[in-house]
Order: structure tokens, then C-alpha cells, then sequence
């Protein structure tokens, strides 16, 4: 029985998805409703689904690519068109078989354009469909088996036949149904993307669309009221507003330029307005051209004004206003908060990992654009000393280079890298004395990548143990902190620089990770540049944090809680090298990434009832370090806020204003402090915030002991659980 | 017009001869406060005499060792030498600015515990351990010290019956080019008797060898030897890995560091090494050992001394001045080698604590004992003190208060000056009936009521 269920399930999900990608979705439930809407005409209803199935196992039996199967991706057409001769033609048997042939066609078509479109990264639309459609409206004429139906126009006559009072006078008053004439046009355009004229259908498809996406219902408005107000300037149609001409186009325009292939947001919606009424013009222009052999525009006009638009907007030189959706979750919310929550979070995620070249705590006494010597083209650069309590950097009278706390002090290597200059001969200098003519006195360029380099200058005499071209790994000892070059009084000099040479300009540079002391208290920052007068030091590293979140490809782990499905975890790494969890028996997915300081979850995708969702929430952000234990704080995507009220109110706003936040917060505690084996507690709490209102949401503990992660706890419904994680043995 | 101070009168030889480098030492310079608070006022708020110890400077030493060793190592950890000053205030300030215990008896041991030390965090030393206090120290997860072979065997006795793996080291001693070699305490490393101990506590399967430890002396003036000793400790420490498999955790380098006092016999002022030098020599021979990064150990420091020597004064009074037999000046004070065990060791600096004329002589200073070993120093240039005038001694803040005697005069009061300049006592004076408190009289010897 299960077997039979896991074989009929992708099918399923590919008929569903075929419906509602239609509408820029991929909700199931929602394909179903439109199945649903779809079968108000009964042929278009059977014939789309006939359509749809042909053309899916056409995929299937193609070898064409499982996942875009599954989408609905090489379907969806032939639902319209499935819908559009059902909704044409009298059943016979050449109905079906020309069915049959143009749908396999319409297939072909998908394919051959998704590649070739594929290649600018643009969708394919509805094109294959129009095409298709237009080779049967001009031969069908000349088929002497195929007959028009009119069926379209008689239609509550099929009702009658049916017989069911009871449907009957449901359907009459939702005809009859008063309601203003802009109202009903716009109802029956959306159904007649349907090839209906329904206005049931209509109302059935907003509510589905409402509940599916804030944005798309409002952008449909949108679109529908732009076209409105379009023509009542130009006056195209001097008899106003009527479902026929107002048709699906611009709906579909709106949609797609306004939040579906773009980031939703103001400026979007300002481009729908532009993009309606030059879609009205080619709905009006075409039509007088395709008019000449009676054919209908069909949804072409969005086809061809998306596509310009969208290639448009992908061949900018620059990163403007707008923002094409890179990562598509069918939904213009869900695109939009990922966009806003990665772009927030994960925006360094391909910075090189430099950290403070030193041990301990140390002072920058000279910050970027310092006042002493950091000006010009050398103007972002570091400079740190060691202070005491009271801030002098020397113990008796700081007569002698020795007297100060940071000569001689171990230098290390700022990250992995290879050694391209070494200058390592030059005297360390009387207090008080600079040299000028060996300015940077004795120097170490380390090349971290193509067009990045380190150096770190005024080292002492004689101090530099690594050679030219030499690997260095991050945070080898490398020289110690001197007084040689320009340096009246010991410091060690800190600079990035895109050339290797002792002297290059210096170049702006966020160190990753490091701990700042103000007035006492100590912060974490990331992808920061220490500024004046901070007490910095590197994060100690736990090992026994890092090796419970090492999370190497391989890694089996089988979680277990009370009244939850079993949760058996691996760890994979995919094509571009992302390294996520999958759960083989929820099929749940969580992205991570790490490094030596902080574990992060970048994405989770799947069964939010999963016990993996719940550790993805647990673990969103851990700092791998008790010494000192600071509170790791983060930000998630807003479309894990579901169920609350105010977010449907947040959504519709989305594009121009986000006023709620869903915060994360991790803090490390050590249970035991033994130091060889501690245990360590990750406690994390996810806090919802609605413009002044607080509150929060739920609270992990994670549990580490034996560098392994034991367990963790977490609420549902309003229960405590714990979730008890055990390696899989083999 | 106030009425002059009394100067009694003096005479004073005339020395012919070359002049010399060190000139001549004396005490003028009158010391009227400690941070901040007047001598005066503390000896008549607290009498005389009084220890008197400055959390300020202690404070200061220690995070001033710790910037000494955690600017040049990754992983440092102090852990505070329990007898060098137990007074739990004393340990509380260390333990607050993060330093763990370090003990050597079974009541030390319950001292740390009692101030909230977790048992992980206590460093169980000596060669006095019993059993039961062994025990104790397995079942808080201490990191126990070997010292001998019996111990060793107690050891694994003690773990026999309990399924925890204690977290052990062994103490070694070894020759560092310094004499006498304090080669008593812990496994000998030439003769191969430390090594004997490491494959012992491997084998044995039921200790788990987590650190080695050296202290190879007190109130060490050269730093090579540290050198040395951490050279040593480390090839034991990649002998264990290479050989046994065995990841050696931490490498505790004991403590020995001199404070800046005078020992005696020593010319004027001799230099000791600062603890920055202690912890350039340390810190680079293990750096450059050869460890592998993960592997770098967990460099442990019991230092006492350095960190609170010169945090601690002695107050006191002059009780009377004479004429010894030979022609010297004699002073008397109130406070002798009863509380002042080291200054067995040093010559302490000592100050007038009021103003002084310019005239100093060199005198003899005794303590309050009828026991002729009372000398304070055998000689010292001192300006004219009077009865009743008060003087600070320097630098007596390790090891005079838990070395301190009680014998014909009682110990004194001991005051904190916290860092915001206020006095607490925290050991009060003791009193006749603390003295026998403990003592038991049995009934025949109980005065009887009349006979």
C-alpha cells in the first residue's frame, strides 16, 4: 500500500502543480480548487485533465528532468490547452486524438523553449500553449470531424439537463448576483483564463488566491484597476468595463513583473503601472493583426511584455531597484522575505574569514581614516597596542621597547594563505624614533585569494619564522609585534590591500569574527572593522561546540520525541557545494554553513512538523564558544511566521514596509565546567516582534556533552518536548 | 604654633672610605596612606598590629599576569595557590577574576568548594592526600596531582569501585639547572621514573592522564629554568601522543615566580625576572614545540606569591627603643616573626608611617617575643622612631598569614581595602577565647570548686 502511494504521488503532485503554476503557485490545495473551478465546465474540465495527464507522461516517458516534471513545469500549457479545446470542441474521436498530438507538441515546445529561454534566465511562459492553440484554431476549420461547440453560450441549459434544483438556483443567484459591473468584469477575467466566463469560477480563484499569496491578490487589483483606468483615459473601449476585453493579460502582467519574477516592491508596482496599459496597446495592437485570420490574442501580450520586461530588467550593468527573484518558492512573499532575510544575513557569506593577527586582548590605537598616519590612499588600516588597566601601553618608564606590553608579542597569521613578501632585517627603533626611509619597517604580505592580500608591519627584527611562498593556515605564529620603520613606540600595523607589494594602497575589509570590549562588557561582532580605542581579542574556540556541529558529509543521526515521527538526519553536500541535513523519512531539507566561530542554518525547505524544523529553529545560529559565552543574535525569514493575523496584514505591505520581525537569540552556557569534557547548553529563543508588541514565540535548549549534540527541547503545542538524538549505528 | 615633634638626640660614625654604587639604603620616605586610607586612622580603627592588604593591587597583579601569559598563548588558565593565602576573601577576589584553585590538603580542598570553586576546577597537589579526601576529589571531578607511586596506587584503589575515570597528572621534577633540584616532590624525568608513572596511569585503564605538572622551585630568579621545564613537559607531552596515544591536555608550570622583595644576603636591589619574562620563556618554548594547533595545551600557573606579595602591609607600633651592649640602636616593635614567618627569607622594606627628620640610624628591629630568634631585620636604616610612631612593612601579603604562629602574642586582625577605598576586616584578632576553644579539660584537672 505504501509502496503504491510513494509510486503515485509525483504524478499527483505534477497534475496539481500543472493547475496552479497557472497562477504563479505551487500549493496543492490550490491546484485542487482550480481543478475544482476547472470542472464548472465539465468537457474543459475533463479535457484539461486529460491534457495534463498526457503531457506529464509524456515528460515521464521522455527521460525529461524528474524535479521540473514534478513542478508542473512541462505541463501547464497543456492544462490550457486541455481547457481550451474542451471548452472549444464537441468530444469525438478526432477531439481526442488531435488532443493527444498537439499536447505532446505542446511539450516539446516546453522544452525547446525552456532551454533556449533558459539560457537568459527567462521563463517560457504561456507561449507554447498560444502557439499551439493558434496552429489548431487555423486548421480545425478545415477538420471536417472536429466540430465548434456551443455549449459556451447555452451553458445553463447543460445545467438544466443536469437537473439538480438545487445547483440550478445556486448558480442562478451567483449569475444573478448584483454586484457592481467592475466587480463581476473582474471576477469573470480571472475565470477566463479558464475559458470561462463564470463569475463563481472567478470569485472561487481570488479566494484561493487570497489565501495562497497576499501580494499576487493585491497585484491583480492592481493590474485589473490599472487596465480599468487606462482605458477610461484612452477610451479603447468607450462602453467600459466588460470582462471580455479586460481579460487575463494584464492580471497575468501584474502578477509576474509586480512580485513574481522580481522581488515585490514599490518599485515593481510602479513598473506594473507602466507595463498594463503597453500591455493593453498589444492586446489591442496583435488582435488587429491575428483579427486578419480570426484568431483570438490569447494571453501572448503577457507572454511578450513579460519577457521583454524581464530581460530588460536582466541585462542592467548594475544592481538597481529591481531585484529578479534568484530562488523561486512560488509565492511573492516567500520571495520577498528570503531576498530581505539572506540579503540581511547571508550577504558575507563569500567574504574571506580575516581575523585579528594577535593573542589576546589588544587595543586599536589607530582605527580606518585615523588621525596619526592612516590618511590617503593608506587610510584603511589597523593599528594595535596592548593597554593596562589604566591604558598606558608600558610598565616602568616605557624607556625601552621591552617595557611595552605588546614587544615581542606572538603575530599571527589573519587567515590561510601563502607568503609573497618578507622584510624582516630592519632595527627595531629607540622609543621616540622613527625611521623613515624604511616606513613600514619590518613587513609580511600574506595572499589570501586573487587580488587579496594581508600585511602586517613594523614587526620585530629578526622575528618572522615563515619564507616566501610558504602556506600559512590561520592563526599560525608567524613574527612578533616590534618597533622597526615608522613606529616611534611599539604597535603592530594591520591592512588589507588588493596588491601584493609592501607599500600597496589599503583596501576596506571586514574582519569576521572577533569580541569587543566596550566599557566592560563584551559584543560580538561579524563582518565589522574594529574602531578606535576597542579592546578586541579572538573568540576562544570550543572544541567540543565545533565537533558537535562539525556536521560532515556522512554524519547519521537518529532523533527520536514523544508523539513526533522519527527523525533520521544525513548529512549531504550538494553540486554547488552547499552542505545541508536531510531527514529520510520527512524528506525535510535544512541548509547549513559554518565556520570556526558560529554555526548557521541558511535555509530549511519541507515538513514544518518535522523534528529537523524544530532544530533548524533550535540551531538557526550558535556561536562555537563559551569563552566568553555571548548571546548570538539573528533575524528569520518572516514566511516562517505563520498563523498570525497580522501577518496577512504585513504581507500585503511587504513590498513597502515591513513592520513585524522575527528575532533569534542562542546563548551558550557551560552545565559542567569541566574543561576537558564540558557540557553546554544552547539555549535559543525566537521572539516575534509587531511594531511595538513583543512576544516570544518559542524557546530551545540544545544539549552538547561528549562533542556530541544529546538532545534538545522544543514546544508544540504548547507541550514541552525533548527530542533525543542518538548516532545511527551501522 | 604646633608644638615640634621630640628628636632625641644622636650621634652618628662617620664612615671614611670610597664611595660605592649602592650607596647606602635607607627608609625616609614615610609611607601616611595606603591606598588612599591613612595608617594612622586604620591602626586606631583597627590596632596595631594590623595586616592590611590593597584588592586593588591584587587585582591589578593578577590581570596584569594574565595579559603577561594570555597575550602570548592561546589558552591560559591560573588556578590560585590555596596556601599562600586561604583567607576565603583573599581566594574569592582571585576566583572572581576567573582563577581557579589550587590546593594541597584535604582542608584547603573543602575551603575552595565552600567558596563555590566547582570540583573541576580545583588542582588537587601535595603528598599528603588521603584517602578519603581522594575520594572526595574523584567524586567532584578534581584534577588530582600525583606525587608518588603510592599515591598512584591509592588511586586506582579509590577508583575501583566508583565508574567515573578520574581526571589525573603527575608532578615531575627534573633537573632545570637549579640547585637544590626539588627533586622530593612528584616522578623524576632523567632517570625515566616519570615516564615509569605516565605508562602506569595509561595502562591502568582507569585514570584518565589529562595534564603534567612541574614545579621546579620558589621564589625562582632565573628564567631559563621555566624554559627548561616546559621544554621537558612538552617532550613527555608528544611522547605520550606518539607513544601511548594519549592527548596530554594541559601543562601546569606549578609557580615559583619571585615577588619584587629582597631576599636576604641579596646587595640593594637585585632585579627579578617580571612575570613577562617567565611568560615570554614559557609560552614560546611550548609554542614552538611542535603541537599541533587542536593539540596546543592548557597552560596552567599556580602562582601565589607574585599576585599578592606586595598587595600586603604589616602596620605597626614601636614599643621601645635601646642600646644593645655593642654600641646598636635597638627598636622594639609590636610585631615580630610570630606573624612574620618570611621575614625568615627577606629583608622587608620598611617605612615610617608619619613624618620623620632627616636623620636616620641603623638599628636592630625586634619583635614582641621573649624569644631571642625575634629579629625583625639585624640591621636597618631606620629615621628616629619614638614609642607609640607607626611603621609599614612592605610586601608581606604571601604566606605570613597561613604561616603565621600563634605563640605569646595573638594574630592580629587582618583589613581589606576593597577597590572603592572602604575597610573590611576579614579575619578578625583572635582572642583568648578562640584559643581554647579547642582545648579539652579533662576532669581530674578541673579546678575544684573548694578544697
Amino acid at each position: 500500500m505504501k509502496k503504491w502511494v510513494k509510486k503515485i504521488r509525483p504524478p499527483v503532485q505534477a497534475l496539481l502543480n500543472s493547475y496552479s503554476l497557472l497562477f504563479f503557485s505551487n500549493n496543492k490545495l490550490f491546484g485542487l480548487l482550480l481543478i475544482l473551478v476547472s470542472f464548472f465546465n465539465p468537457y474543459a474540465g475533463i479535457a484539461g485533465v486529460m491534457a495534463a495527464i498526457v503531457s506529464i507522461a509524456t515528460a515521464y516517458i521522455s527521460g525529461l528532468n524528474r524535479i521540473l516534471i514534478n513542478d508542473g513545469l512541462y505541463s501547464y500549457n497543456a492544462v490550457i490547452i486541455g481547457l481550451g479545446m474542451g471548452a472549444m470542441y464537441n468530444f469525438s474521436a478526432a477531439f481526442w486524438l488531435l488532443l493527444f498530438v498537439i499536447v505532446i507538441f505542446s511539450v516539446i515546445l516546453s522544452v525547446l523553449l525552456h532551454n533556449f529561454l533558459g539560457k537568459y534566465r527567462l521563463p517560457f511562459l504561456t507561449i507554447p500553449f498560444v502557439l499551439c492553440f493558434w496552429l489548431l484554431m487555423l486548421v480545425t476549420k478545415d477538420f471536417a470531424a472536429i466540430d465548434f461547440t456551443y455549449r459556451n453560450i447555452y451553458w445553463i441549459n447543460d445545467i438544466y439537463a443536469m437537473g439538480d434544483p438545487y445547483l440550478l438556483r445556486f448558480i442562478m443567484f451567483m449569475e444573478n448576483m448584483q454586484m457592481p459591473s467592475l466587480l463581476s468584469a473582474f471576477f469573470r477575467s480571472l475565470s477566463s483564463l479558464y475559458f470561462q466566463n463564470n463569475l463563481l469560477a472567478g470569485m472561487l480563484i481570488a479566494g484561493g488566491m487570497l489565501i495562497h499569496s497576499r501580494i499576487i491578490f493585491s497585484l491583480i487589483i492592481l493590474g485589473f484597476a490599472a487596465a480599468y483606468g487606462f482605458n477610461l483615459v484612452v477610451l479603447a473601449h468607450p462602453e467600459g468595463a466588460n470582462d471580455y476585453l479586460m481579460g487575463v493579460n494584464y492580471i497575468l502582467v501584474s502578477v509576474a513583473i509586480g512580485g513574481f519574477f522580481t522581488i515585490p516592491s514599490l518599485h515593481t508596482y510602479l513598473w506594473v503601472l507602466f507595463s498594463v496599459p503597453i500591455t493593453f496597446l498589444i492586446v489591442i495592437g496583435l488582435g488587429k493583426l491575428t483579427g486578419q485570420w480570426n484568431l483570438s490574442v490569447y494571453s501572448m501580450p503577457f507572454s511578450i511584455i513579460t519577457l521583454c520586461l524581464l530581460f530588460f530588467f536582466s541585462l542592467k550593468s548594475q544592481a538597481g531597484r529591481i531585484v529578479l527573484t534568484a530562488q523561486q518558492f512560488y509565492s511573492p512573499e516567500k520571495n520577498l522575505y528570503n531576498y530581505l532575510n539572506n540579503k540581511e544575513r547571508l550577504s558575507n557569506i563569500h567574504t574571506i574569514r580575516l581575523h585579528l593577527p594577535f593573542i589576546g586582548k589588544w587595543m586599536t590605537s589607530q582605527g580606518y581614516d585615523g588621525n596619526i598616519t592612516h590618511r590617503g590612499e593608506w587610510s584603511k588600516a589597523l593599528d594595535f597596542i596592548i593597554v593596562d588597566g589604566q591604558l598606558k601601553t608600558y610598565d616602568e618608564f616605557g624607556l625601552d621597547p621591552k617595557n611595552f606590553y605588546c614587544f615581542g608579542k606572538p603575530v599571527l597569521a589573519p587567515a590561510d594563505g601563502f607568503v609573497t613578501r618578507v622584510e624582516n632585517h630592519i632595527d627595531d627603533n629607540e622609543i621616540g624614533c622613527i625611521n623613515q626611509e624604511q616606513n613600514w619597517g619590518n613587513s609580511i604580505v600574506i595572499k589570501h585569494a586573487e587580488g587579496l592580500y594581508t600585511k602586517i608591519s613594523h614587526l620585530k627584527k629578526n622575528s618572522i619564522k615563515v619564507g616566501v611562498n610558504e602556506f600559512l593556515k590561520s592563526g599560525d605564529i608567524i613574527a612578533s609585534c616590534g618597533n622597526s620603520g615608522r613606529s616611534p613606540e611599539p604597535h603592530l600595523h594591520f591592512q588589507v590591500q588588493a596588491t601584493p607589494y609592501i607599500g600597496s594602497k589599503t583596501l576596506a575589509y571586514p574582519l569576521a569574527h572577533f569580541i569587543v570590549e566596550k566599557n566592560g562588557k563584551p559584543e560580538v561582532m561579524e563582518y565589522a572593522v574594529p574602531g578606535e580605542t576597542d579592546i578586541v581579542y579572538r573568540a576562544n574556540p570550543s572544541h567540543p561546540l565545533i565537533e558537535a556541529f562539525e556536521f560532515l558529509p556522512g554524519y547519521n543521526l537518529i532523533v527520536n520525541a514523544p508523539q513526533m515521527p522519527e527523525g533520521h538526519w544525513e548529512v549531504f553536500t550538494d553540486a554547488w557545494n552547499n552542505s545541508y541535513i536531510y531527514c529520510h523519512n520527512s524528506k525535510a531539507i535544512a541548509y547549513f554553513s559554518h565556520s570556526e566561530e558560529v554555526f548557521y542554518f541558511t535555509s530549511f525547505e519541507g515538513d514544518r512538523n518535522s523534528l529537523l524544523y524544530y532544530f533548524y529553529l533550535a540551531c538557526y545560529k550558535v556561536y562555537l564558544s563559551v569563552e566568553p559565552a555571548l548571546p548570538a543574535y539573528d533575524k528569520f525569514p518572516l514566511r516562517l511566521n505563520r498563523g498570525n493575523p497580522l501577518q496577512w496584514l504585513q504581507d500585503i505591505v511587504a513590498p513597502f514596509v515591513i513592520f513585524s520581525r522575527l528575532h533569534y537569540r542562542s546563548l551558550n552556557k557551560v552545565e559542567s565546567p569541566n574543561f576537558l569534557n564540558p557540557s553546554i547548553s544552547i539555549e535559543s529563543s525566537q521572539t516575534g516582534h509587531f511594531l511595538f508588541y513583543k512576544k516570544t514565540l518559542r524557546n530551545f535548549t540544545v544539549m552538547v556533552k561528549d562533542s556530541r549534540i544529546r538532545s534538545f527541547t522544543f514546544q508544540k503545542n504548547n507541550k514541552n518536548l525533548i527530542a533525543i538524538c542518538s548516532p545511527k549505528d551501522y | 604654633m604646633a608644638k615640634l615633634k621630640y628628636e632625641r638626640p644622636f650621634i652618628k660614625k662617620m664612615v671614611a672610605g670610597m664611595m660605592n654604587k649602592f650607596g647606602t639604603q635607607n627608609e625616609l620616605t614615610p609611607v601616611t596612606h595606603i591606598d588612599g586610607i591613612a595608617v594612622k586612622a586604620l591602626i586606631e580603627q583597627y590596632g596595631s598590629p594590623v595586616f592590611v592588604l590593597s584588592e586593588l593591587k591584587m587585582r591589578q597583579n593578577y590581570r596584569s599576569a594574565l595579559r603577561a601569559f594570555s597575550t602570548r598563548y592561546p589558552r591560559v588558565q591560573f588556578a590560585w595557590s590555596y596556601k599562600t593565602h586561604y583567607n576565603n576573601a583573599v581566594c574569592n577576589v582571585f576566583h572572581q577574576e576567573g582563577s581557579w584553585a589550587e590546593v594541597v590538603s584535604g582542608f584547603e580542598y573543602k575551603k575552595a568548594l565552600a567558596n563555590g570553586v566547582p570540583g573541576s576546577n580545583i588542582i588537587f597537589n601535595g603528598p599528603d592526600k588521603h584517602l578519603d579526601e581522594i575520594k572526595l576529589a574523584i567524586e567532584n571531578d578534581s584534577l588530582i596531582h600525583i606525587d608518588h607511586f603510592e599515591e598512584l596506587y591509592l588511586l586506582l584503589d579509590a577508583c575501583a569501585h566508583v565508574d567515573k575515570k578520574p581526571r589525573v597528572a603527575i608532578r615531575v621534577n627534573m633537573d632545570t639547572g637549579i640547585y637544590p633540584i626539588w627533586d622530593r616532590f612528584g616522578f623524576n624525568y632523567e632517570s625515566g621514573q616519570a615516564w615509569q608513572a605516565i605508562n602506569k596511569i595509561v595502562e591502568s585503564g582507569k585514570l584518565q592522564l589529562a595534564g603534567l605538572h612541574a614545579h621546579i622551585g620558589t621564589y625562582m630568579l632565573s628564567t631559563t629554568a621555566y624554559g627548561i621545564a616546559a621544554s621537558k613537559l612538552c617532550d613527555l607531552a608528544l611522547n605520550c601522543k606518539k607513544q601511548l596515544n594519549t592527548t596530554i591536555k594541559y601543562l601546569d608550570l606549578g609557580g615559583g615566580f619571585p615577588s619584587s622583595n629582597t631576599l636576604k644576603g641579596a646587595y640593594g636591589l637585585v632585579p627579578t625576572p617580571s612575570v613577562d619574562e617567565f611568560a615570554e620563556v614559557i609560552t614560546s618554548t611550548i609554542l614552538n614545540y611542535g603541537f599541533k594547533t587542536e593539540d596546543i595545551p592548557l597552560l596552567i600557573l599556580e602562582s601565589g606569591r607574585v599576585l599578592i606579595d606586595d598587595a600586603g602591609y604589616l602596620l605597626g607600633s614601636v614599643l621601645a627603643n635601646k642600646k644593645l651592649s655593642d654600641g646598636r640602636k635597638a627598636t622594639i616593635m609590636d610585631f615580630g616573626v610570630n606573624i612574620m614567618f618570611t621575614s625568615f627569607w627577606f629583608d622587608h622594606k620598611i617605612s615610617p608611617a608619619q613624618e620623620v627628620s632627616q636623620f636616620s640610624e641603623d638599628t636592630v628591629l625586634y619583635g614582641p617575643l621573649c624569644m631571642n630568634i625575634d629579629v625583625v631585620r639585624e640591621s636597618v636604616n631606620l629615621p628616629l622612631l619614638n614609642r607609640g610612631d607607626h611603621v609599614v612593612v612592605h610586601k608581606v601579603g604571601a604566606y605570613n598569614m597561613t604561616q603565621w604562629m600563634q605563640f605569646i602574642a595573638m594574630r592580629p586582625n587582618i583589613v581589606l581595602i576593597d577597590t572603592n577605598n572602604n575597610t573590611h576586616i576579614i579575619r578578625k584578632a583572635e582572642t583568648l577565647e578562640y584559643l581554647e576553644q579547642m582545648e579539652v579539660m579533662p576532669d581530674y584537672l578541673k579546678k575544684q570548686s573548694s578544697h
